[in-house]
């Protein structure tokens, strides 16, 4: 597991500022709830146009589930997850062979597979860690932010669907990469996949022709099921954890078999 | 165990990608342990790539590879005993000398960090520092030391003195030396050829992805031409003599080129009064082109 180590050691400050910022931006959401949960507040909210409610499912804030699930969970952080998980999972492999230092350690007895996989093992381990402060860190501002009417099991639900959604990123950005060797390739095809999901779970449910587009989207996979209100959604976790396999299984067996690129 | 080659390849042949171009077309190549082995060739002619190939780093198209008697394909632990430089050495900037050499020499089951202390204090290299706040010469130093620390039966150095000066050059030769004496093989391409001249037994020329030539340096040594240059006493006499070649008389003065052996010139110099003989070392830098033009043709 020395790769594994050097990994987490080599990106600890990057990582550790990222779970960072995403904790502040769950927490800052999460601290506002008590000033939402007001009558002027839905008033203002029910005076917004069904579509735009829809698009950013904006529903019945008073309910802590549906305000968690539109604000805290639901804007910045799974895209902000997203990217961190594109980023990290682009540098596990490709980043670095463009930058011409694979060359070094896979001149040393360290087989390609192994050191691919704890590379990955590395960046899903972040995810892990992030989801899971963030969760812990939420859970702990219930009763400041009144929020206790969430279970905290809920909380944990929807945390441990935040992980695999960054995981399913971060194989997709690394697959795509170990196949290639270009992070330019991994960072656009996953790019893509994250904006056309976020748009399929959002606007494109507005139009009649594409509302099954949202079906396929790894934000719907995320957050469709409620997690907050109906726990952990085993269809969609089976989902995003299936496709995060497929990924890194395909990519790791394509990097077993190419050339390295040479700088 | 020594009658194994270090590094053997057989109609080594590799294309890249579909309609790629051909960078190796047969390449047969045998290292004997124990020996330091030059591998020449202009740019583009297919050095690195051979290099990357023992390496595991790319697959050959077709061919064999062994190297210590193991498919590098197949065996990743060979490559604890070997010591590979790129000559463009990179390593991730953020980390310290040390880190890095720790991380390397973990990887290969361990290196005594005495051996480490000791080598960087005798190549003059701070560990403390960034590798990313090092210049390129101390950059290169760092990478000097990943690939001998741990002592490896086999160096593979592809062009390893680029970026250092000619001092550092000179010190890497005298590594190089030091590693021979051990009984290490050194497989090494190089473009600097007083280092090849200092440190190989043999070299192999290799061409737009065929070896063209492999000698021992003693014989190219012999065959090389010598810049010679004689003065008399009176206008220079008309010299024959087995070798000798490209004559032009200026006064006094007469010029010309020499190969192999020097007797029969002497000989026939002897029966004038010869004021004084110039004898350049052969210079094989000069051998070496008239090989990488030869296949041009």
């Amino acid at each position: 597991m020395r790769v594994f180590r050097k990994a987490v050691r080599d990106n600890r400050r990057a990582w550790l500022g990222w779970i960072v910022a995403l904790t502040a931006v769950a927490a800052m959401y999460a601290s506002f709830y008590r000033s939402i949960d007001n009558p002027a507040m839905t008033d203002a909210l029910n005076s917004f146009p069904q579509a735009l409610k829809e698009a950013f499912h904006l529903q019945d804030y008073t309910q802590p589930a549906n305000y968690f699930a539109a604000s805290v969970f639901g804007l910045l952080v799974p895209i902000l997850v997203a990217v961190f998980a594109i980023a990290a999972g682009v540098k596990a492999v490709a980043g670095d062979e463009e930058a011409g230092t694979l060359d070094l350690v896979l001149a040393q007895p360290v087989g390609r597979v192994s050191l691919a996989l704890q590379r990955f093992l590395a960046v899903a381990a972040a995810m892990v860690a992030a989801a899971a402060v963030m969760c812990l860190v939420v859970i702990a501002l219930r009763g400041p932010g009144r929020f206790t009417a969430l279970p905290p099991g809920r909380l944990v639900a929807i945390c441990l669907q935040l992980a695999l959604f960054g995981l399913l990123f971060a194989a997709l950005a690394y697959g795509v990469g170990a196949w290639t060797g270009r992070r330019a390739q991994a960072l656009a095809v996953s790019a893509v996949v994250a904006v056309l999901g976020y748009l399929a779970d959002s606007f494109f449910t507005q139009i009649n022709g594409l509302k099954w587009t949202e079906r396929l989207s790894p934000f719907d996979w995320y957050l469709g099921g409620e997690p907050l209100k109906h726990g952990v959604q085993w269809g969609h976790a089976g989902l995003l954890l299936g496709f995060a396999v497929l990924f890194v299984a395909a990519g790791t067996w394509r990097f077993n078999r190419r050339d390295l690129s040479s700088s | 165990m020594a009658d194994i080659p270090a590094i053997q390849t057989e109609a080594l042949v590799k294309r890249y990608g579909p309609r790629g171009t051909t960078a190796l077309k047969g390449l047969d190549l045998t290292v004997s342990p124990g020996e330091v082995f030059g591998f020449l060739g202009p740019n583009g002619a297919g050095k690195s790539t051979t290099i990357r190939i023992l390496l595991d780093l790319i697959r050959p198209t077709t061919g064999t590879v062994r190297v210590l008697g193991a498919d590098p394909r197949s065996d990743p632990a060979l490559r604890s005993r070997i010591g590979y430089l790129a000559g463009d050495f990179v390593a991730d900037a953020r980390q310290t000398g040390r880190e890095l050499l720790t991380y390397l020499g973990d990887l290969r089951g361990g290196v005594p960090a005495r051996r480490i202390d000791e080598f960087a204090a005798r190549w003059d290299l701070d560990l403390g520092k960034r590798i990313g706040s090092l210049s390129k010469g101390n950059r290169q130093k760092i990478g000097v030391l990943q690939a001998f620390m741990h002592e490896p039966p086999l160096l593979i150095l592809d062009e390893p003195t680029s970026g250092l000066d000619p001092f550092l050059q000179q010190q890497f030769v005298a590594e190089v030396q030091a590693a021979a004496r051990r009984g290490q093989t050194v497989f090494m391409s190089s473009h600097v050829m007083s280092e090849v001249q200092q440190t190989c037994d043999r070299v192999g020329i290799i061409r737009a992805g065929t070896l063209v030539a492999v000698e021992h340096i003693d014989d190219l040594r012999k065959r090389a031409l010598r810049k010679i240059e004689v003065h008399f006493d009176t206008d220079a006499p008309v010299v024959e003599a087995a070798g000798l070649s490209d004559v032009v008389v200026d006064g006094t003065v007469l010029r010309g080129k020499l190969a192999g052996d020097a007797d029969a010139f002497v000989k026939a110099l002897a029966r004038h009064h010869v004021v004084d003989l110039i004898s350049e070392e052969p210079e094989l830098e000069e051998l070496f082109f008239t090989y990488y033009r030869h296949e041009e043709a």
